[in-house]
C-alpha cells in the first residue's frame, strides 16, 4: 500500500471571490462556502472567521480543529466513513493536505445527552496559555455553526461535524489539480530483516458506554464510534484520516490525530531504526473487568501474531480506560513484546500513584506530565480583544488559581479573564512537558 | 465495596469486594424486565449485605453470580 502525500503548505488565509490556493495563501470564497454548509436543513446557522497567531483572540467553544485532506489518487475519500461518507478503504495513491491551517468546529452542541462529559475547550491565539497547544502556530478558519434546535443531541453533533468537514472539503478541492511543493512516499517496504519489528498501539475511547449510544459521535474508526474489537490498521489509512477524533481534549482533535509526532516518527523512520509493522487501534471504555482483560487479552495476541517485538503505546482517554490500556502492556510483555507507554499522570494526593493500576511490567513510561490543568498550576488565560463564537463559558471545575479559583458551573464572559479547561492531558507528545523525578 | 472494575477495589485495599455488573449499572441490567432486574439487583445488594458478616483475612472478592460465595483472593 503505498501514499504519496503532497503537502500545500498555507502562511495566509484571506476571504475572497473564489477559493484558490497560490503561493502559500489561501483566499476563501466566504459567501460559497457558507452556501455548501447551509445546503443542510440541519444547520440553523453559520459564520466563518479566521484567527491568526499571535492575534488577540479566543475560540470558543472549540469542539475539533479538521486538517483539510482531499484524495487526489486511489480510492476513498479523506475522513472515511463520519458522517456517512464513504468507506472505501483509504490509504492508496495521492493525497493533498492544507499543513499550518485548521477548520475549527466551533458550536454549542454537547457531546451526548448523557451529562457529565462537556465541551471545555478554548483556544487562545496568543499568550502563555496558547503556547501548550500547537494550534495557536495554525491559522484557523473558524466555522461558527448551529443547528436547529428541534434536533436530538445525537442528530445535531453528526450534522454540525459534517458542516466542518464541508468546509475542509471544499478547501482542500482547492489544491486537487494543483503541483504540490513537497511530496512524501508512505509505504512499508520491505527492510533488513535484523532491524526490531515495532508496532503501535494507538488506544482511542469509545463514547458507547458514557452516552448509552452505539453511534453517540466521537472518535471514529472509518465512522464507527462504539466499542468494537482491536483494529490492525495500515499506517497510510490513518494519514487518509480513517482514525479521527474529537474526544474532549485539545490533544484529541482531528488534526492532532492526523499529526500525531509519535506515529509519524514511528513511519518516517521505518526502515532506518526499525520495522514499523502499522497499528493496532485498541477501543477504550469497555465496562467490565472480564471485557476490559479481553480487549488486553486480544491486541497482545494480534500483535504477537504480526510479529512485534517492541509496542509504543498512546492513550487519550482516563479513568477506568486505564485498565484495558495498562493490561494490554502486561499482556505483550508476557508475550514478549517489549513495551514503551507515552501517557500523562494524575496528580499524588496523599501518595497515591499517579496512574490508576500501576502495574509492574508498565516498567518504561514516558510522561507527558500531569493530565489536569489544576496540578500543572496553570494560571488563568488573560482577557481577549476578541472572541470567536460564544460571548459566555460555563466553567466546569476550575482551576483554583486566579481571579476565580475554584468556580463550578458559574457563566463567565468569553472574552474575561477564564480558568484553562479541567483537562491538559498531552496523548501524543505535542510539548516538552515530563514528570518531575 | 460493590464494583464492576472490583480489581481497583481489591488493590486499593477494599476488604469486601463485591462483583458488580457493569460500571454504567453496578446493581442492575437494563436489558432485563423489570422484575428481573429488580431481583438481580437484590441478589448483588443481599450479597453485598451478607459479607459483613464473614471474617476476612484481607481484600477479598465475592461473586454473587458465581454458585460459592466467596470467589478469590486478591493475591
Amino acid at each position: 500500500m503505498r501514499l504519496e502525500m503532497g503537502t500545500f503548505p498555507v502562511k495566509d488565509v484571506v476571504f475572497g471571490n473564489a477559493t484558490r490556493y497560490d503561493a502559500g495563501r489561501l483566499t476563501v470564497d466566504r459567501e460559497a462556502i457558507l452556501a455548501a454548509v447551509k445546503q443542510d436543513p440541519r444547520i440553523a446557522s453559520a459564520e466563518l472567521e479566521v484567527a491568526r497567531p499571535g492575534e488577540s483572540v479566543r475560540i470558543w467553544p472549540v469542539r475539533d480543529v479538521i486538517e483539510p485532506r482531499v484524495k487526489v489518487e486511489g480510492p476513498g475519500v479523506c475522513y472515511p466513513g463520519i458522517c456517512g461518507r464513504d468507506i472505501a478503504t483509504v490509504g492508496r495513491g495521492r493525497t493533498h493536505r492544507l499543513a499550518g491551517m485548521g477548520v475549527v468546529e466551533v458550536s454549542s452542541v454537547n457531546w451526548h445527552d448523557a451529562g457529565g462529559d462537556f465541551v471545555e475547550t478554548h483556544l487562545d491565539m496568543a499568550g502563555p496559555y496558547a503556547e501548550m497547544y500547537p494550534y495557536q502556530k495554525l491559522i484557523n478558519l473558524c466555522l461558527v455553526v448551529e443547528p436547529d434546535r428541534t434536533l436530538n443531541e445525537e442528530v445535531k453533533n453528526y450534522a454540525v461535524h459534517n458542516a466542518a468537514l464541508t468546509v475542509s472539503d471544499q478547501l482542500a478541492e482547492a489544491v486537487r489539480s494543483l503541483t504540490p511543493p513537497e511530496r512524501e512516499v508512505f509505504e512499508l517496504t520491505p527492510v533488513d530483516p535484523s532491524l526490531p519489528r515495532v508496532v503501535y498501539i494507538w488506544c482511542v475511547h469509545s463514547p458507547q458506554a458514557m452516552s448509552g449510544s452505539p453511534s453517540a459521535f466521537c472518535t471514529a474508526t472509518y465512522g464507527l464510534t462504539q466499542l468494537t474489537p482491536p483494529w490492525y490498521l495500515h499506517p497510510n489509512e490513518i494519514l487518509d484520516g480513517a482514525l479521527t477524533g474529537p474526544y474532549r481534549t485539545a490533544f484529541a482533535m482531528s488534526w492532532t490525530v492526523a499529526n500525531n509526532p509519535l506515529f509519524l516518527d514511528l513511519y518516517r523512520r521505518h526502515g532506518r531504526d526499525w520495522n514499523f509493522l502499522g497499528v493496532i487501534s485498541l477501543r477504550t471504555e469497555w465496562t467490565t473487568q472480564t471485557e476490559k482483560q479481553l480487549m488486553a487479552n486480544q491486541t497482545a495476541k494480534l500483535a504477537q501474531q504480526l510479529g512485534a517485538q517492541g509496542a509504543v503505546v498512546t492513550w487519550d482517554a482516563g479513568g477506568n480506560e486505564f485498565i484495558e490500556v495498562v493490561r494490554s502492556i502486561q499482556a505483550c510483555e508476557r508475550l514478549g513484546i517489549k513495551t514503551v507507554f507515552l501517557t500523562s499522570e494524575d496528580d499524588a494526593t496523599d501518595g497515591a500513584p499517579t496512574m490508576l493500576e500501576p502495574l509492574p511490567e508498565a516498567d518504561a513510561i514516558v510522561s507527558t506530565s500531569f493530565f489536569k490543568n489544576v496540578t500543572l498550576a496553570v494560571p488563568e488565560t488573560p482577557a481577549v480583544a476578541r472572541v470567536i463564537g460564544l460571548p459566555t463559558k460555563i466553567v466546569r471545575r476550575g482551576s483554583t488559581i486566579g481571579l476565580h479559583g475554584g468556580v463550578d458551573g458559574v457563566a463567565l464572559p468569553a472574552s474575561g479573564p477564564l480558568p484553562p479547561p479541567w483537562r491538559y492531558d498531552d496523548h501524543y507528545g505535542f510539548g516538552s512537558l515530563s514528570c518531575i523525578e | 465495596m460493590i464494583s464492576a472494575i472490583y480489581n481497583f477495589a481489591l488493590t486499593t485495599g477494599a476488604n469486601r469486594v463485591i462483583r458488580g455488573a457493569r460500571i454504567e449499572h453496578v446493581c442492575g441490567d437494563p436489558t432485563l424486565s423489570p422484575e428481573k432486574d429488580y431481583a438481580f439487583g437484590m441478589r448483588i445488594v443481599t450479597a453485598a449485605l451478607e459479607t459483613l458478616t464473614v471474617a476476612v483475612p484481607g481484600p477479598t472478592l465475592f461473586d454473587p453470580m458465581a454458585s460459592g460465595k466467596e470467589a478469590a483472593h486478591a493475591s
